[in-house]
């Protein structure tokens, strides 16, 4: 995750994804834009989904007394 | 001898009077354990109290049982306010409990409500201090026991519901006297990292052991930190000092990972009905610019091109006309100037004609006086000497030819002699 600069958090990319949708659904747009749009939103919406499938297993620390971070792993 | 016999309720009666007589037994303060305890359907309690050698039935009528914050339960370690007294019927004294306090935290909880009022009246529970819960935390702090039930069921709750979260544990101790301060440490150690969200808790315990969570100095760690903060102690029935200053407050340690993050099902519903919409709002889209289209091609002029010209043409026949009109109009209007004025100059004429012709006549009568021609009709003749007109003797000489003009004719003649006047 760290090698891309600046990217959007879940929430914003979740949030602007709300804010297409709703603009579309408002009709209030040009044909051109809400082509725009409407791929943007695809691709956010595709993003989103992708993001949570994807996911990795659960990154879990434990900040140890010195204060560096350690992987932690909850014993069954 | 029989009167020195007195009944069972006499005695009973006797023995009950002199219970509520002594002063000391009105007001008695009994601390033990819970034992056989009965709760009454109509909510009274009735239970026996007992220590290690002794027990004492008690009663505790629902008046004073409903004010209770907790249940009895047996092998509770209660402390007890109330009075001794008898019980008629079966001759036994017991135990009337007005007030009922567990052991041990009998103290605390004085002291749990005087800090609630202390930082209640401070503002430290204000509704409005508390921070909005991100819906979507990238990175969750856990300040718990890295043992145990809580943090299992956290972390379990978390990949479950929503496993692109990471976390953090900030492991301290949550029962026991070095507990509060841990967790004070922690709660600022957090801050140092980028979390969107901290949950501070411990799995459910007894009052005594969850009593770090109603730590003055915890109240205020949590209240100063600038991160949202989710409150889980696993005690559903009574709030901690903690519950109340956290920005939510979670019933349990799964409780509280719950409201930490969203489930992935309703995301992918949500995601799916976005997707939905967005079909939906662009078939909106080209339908509706469609049908534009197909308006403007099947208007007139798109399908009459010439009717443009039409148009023009109309148009320049109508200012045509309407030049013609006005054109038209003016020359009428100059005609009849031109005709008003030939008709006033046609009058004059005229007048002027019929002043001329007076005038003719009369010049021609004054002439017809005049001639000649009349003059010689009466008699007169007229004299000429080779065309002269003779007016006078002077003119003429004896033996002179001459002509004499009659009105129908002439005739010469010979002067034989003058004649003087």
């Amino acid at each position: 995750m760290a090698n891309k600069e600046k990217e959007l958090t879940f929430e914003e990319n979740l949030e602007k994804l709300e804010m297409i949708v709703k603009n579309l659904e408002s009709g209030n747009i040009p044909l051109d834009d809400a082509i725009k749009n409407f791929n943007e939103a695809t691709l956010l919406a595709k993003k989103c989904d992708e993001k949570l499938k994807n996911a990795e297993e659960q990154v879990n620390k434990i900040v140890n007394k010195d204060g560096t971070l350690e992987e932690f792993n909850v014993e069954d | 001898m029989e009167d020195k016999y007195i009944t069972v309720s006499q005695l009973s009666r006797y023995l009950k009077f002199k219970f509520d007589q002594d002063v000391n037994l009105n007001h008695v303060f009994l601390k033990g354990e819970i034992f056989n305890f009965k709760a009454h359907t109509r909510g009274h309690y009735y239970f026996t109290i007992k220590d290690e050698s002794s027990r004492i039935n008690a009663v505790m009528f629902y008046s004073q049982a409903s004010k209770l914050s907790f249940l009895p339960e047996d092998g509770m370690k209660i402390m007890v306010a109330g009075r001794i007294s008898i019980y008629e019927a079966t001759g036994g004294y017991q135990i009337y409990v007005e007030e009922m306090v567990q052991d041990g935290v009998g103290n605390l909880y004085l002291e749990y409500e005087k800090l609630k009022k202390k930082l209640a009246s401070e503002g430290l529970f204000d509704p409005s201090k508390k921070k909005k819960i991100p819906k979507f935390p990238e990175t969750i702090g856990i300040i718990t026991a890295p043992t145990g039930a809580a943090i299992k069921d956290i972390l379990s709750t978390i990949k479950r519901r929503w496993p692109i979260t990471k976390t953090i544990l900030f492991p301290s101790l949550v029962q026991g006297a070095s507990a509060a301060p841990e967790i004070v440490k922690q709660i600022q150690n957090a801050q140092k990292y980028p979390l969107d969200l901290l949950i501070v808790g411990r799995g459910g315990g007894s009052i005594e052991d969850l009593w770090c969570f109603n730590d003055e100095q915890v109240a205020r760690a949590i209240y100063e930190c600038d991160i949202p903060i989710i409150s889980a102690v696993g005690h559903e029935i009574d709030y901690t000092i903690a519950d109340f200053v956290a920005d939510l407050r979670a019933p349990t340690p799964t409780g509280a990972a719950e409201m930490a993050v969203p489930n992935q099902k309703d995301f992918y519903t949500y995601i799916h009905q976005v997707n939905l919409r967005l079909e939906k709002a662009m078939m909106h889209y080209i339908q509706n610019n469609r049908e534009r289209l197909e308006t403007l091609k099947n208007s007139y002029i798109l399908k009459n091109p010439l009717s443009i010209y039409q148009i023009k043409e109309q148009k320049f026949d109508t200012l045509y006309e309407k030049l013609y009109l006005v054109m038209n109009s003016i020359l009428i209007n100059e005609r009849n100037k031109l005709e008003e004025k030939i008709d006033k100059s046609k009058n004059w004429m005229e007048r002027y004609l019929e002043k001329s012709k007076n005038q003719y006549l009369y010049i021609l009568n004054k002439l017809e006086v005049l001639n000649p021609i009349l003059t010689l009709k009466r008699g007169y003749s007229i004299t000429k000497k080779q065309d002269d007109i003779i007016t006078s003797i002077q003119k003429i000489k004896k033996e002179d030819l001459v002509t004499i003009d009659l009105v129908d004719g002439s005739f010469t003649a010979n002067v034989e002699e003058i004649i003087k006047k």
